[in-house]
């Protein structure tokens, strides 16, 4: 547990080093990973789970996961964008009239 | 109108146009000054409400395994089509997206169905051969 705590200790140290701004830390949970995964010479089996919330500079991407793929207690990164949920104009299934769309295109 | 109820009914129906011959006046319907008699026109007013898809209005998340998880195959793990999961396009699109991102991610497994996620109530229309 110390060591998981230090890992994500580093990771935020590097990320504010490199300008970006952690808005919120989330743990998702330790538990068994779904296929066996080998990193770093290692058959890893159960991880813990974190959710990084941040805005930063894209430049920052790409030296982030140079960095994190150094870290040998990382089996897995990734950058996501954050998802905006936009669901409520979901207007339900027009029918399309696929005879019309397909003598109209001519 | 005297003159023409002398003569027989059917022969000057078939010289003057309906339009002209003139109806008693016992028998004409009462209708107001400015209003023709043509159909208004109108939206169907019994036009059902668009079908909405089972995931219309919930959110898709790469990380709520168990939902994308009831779209995926339990014995091969892949997922299924449109025709299967009767979605609309886009939300066939989100969900084959965040089942793709959870594989890699490592939240979800590639080849199988979770075992715990099993018994979870059936949303596509398949038909397993016994």
């Amino acid at each position: 547990k110390p060591e998981t705590a230090a890992v994500l200790k580093r990771t935020v140290e590097a990320l504010m080093e490199r300008g970006a701004v952690v808005r919120n830390l989330e743990n998702l949970g330790e538990k068994s990973l779904p296929y066996k995964i080998s990193k770093h010479k290692e058959r890893h089996r159960r991880g813990g789970y974190f959710l990084i919330d941040l805005e930063g500079p894209p430049s920052i991407v790409s030296a982030m996961m140079d960095h994190l793929g150094r870290d040998v207690d990382v089996i897995r990164r990734a950058f996501v964008k954050h998802p905006v949920s936009k669901t409520e104009e979901c207007s339900g299934i027009i029918p399309v009239n696929h005879e019309d769309k397909l003598m109209g295109k001519k | 109108m005297a003159a023409r109820a002398l003569v027989e009914g059917r022969q000057w129906r078939s010289l003057v146009p309906a339009v002209l011959w003139e109806r008693p006046r016992r028998l004409q319907h009462q209708r107001e000054p400015g209003r023709s008699d043509q159909p208004i026109q109108m939206e169907n007013p019994y036009k059902e409400p668009p079908k909405r898809c089972v995931l219309c209005g919930i959110n898709v998340d790469y990380k709520n395994v168990q939902l994308l998880s009831q779209f995926v195959s339990p014995y091969t793990g892949c997922i299924y089509g449109r025709h299967i999961t009767g979605l609309c396009n886009k939300k066939q699109k989100e969900i084959s997206k965040a089942i793709k991102r959870a594989h890699v991610l490592g939240f979800m497994p590639v080849m199988f169905k979770n075992p715990a996620f099993l018994t979870d109530p059936k949303i596509c229309n398949i038909k397993y051969p016994e």
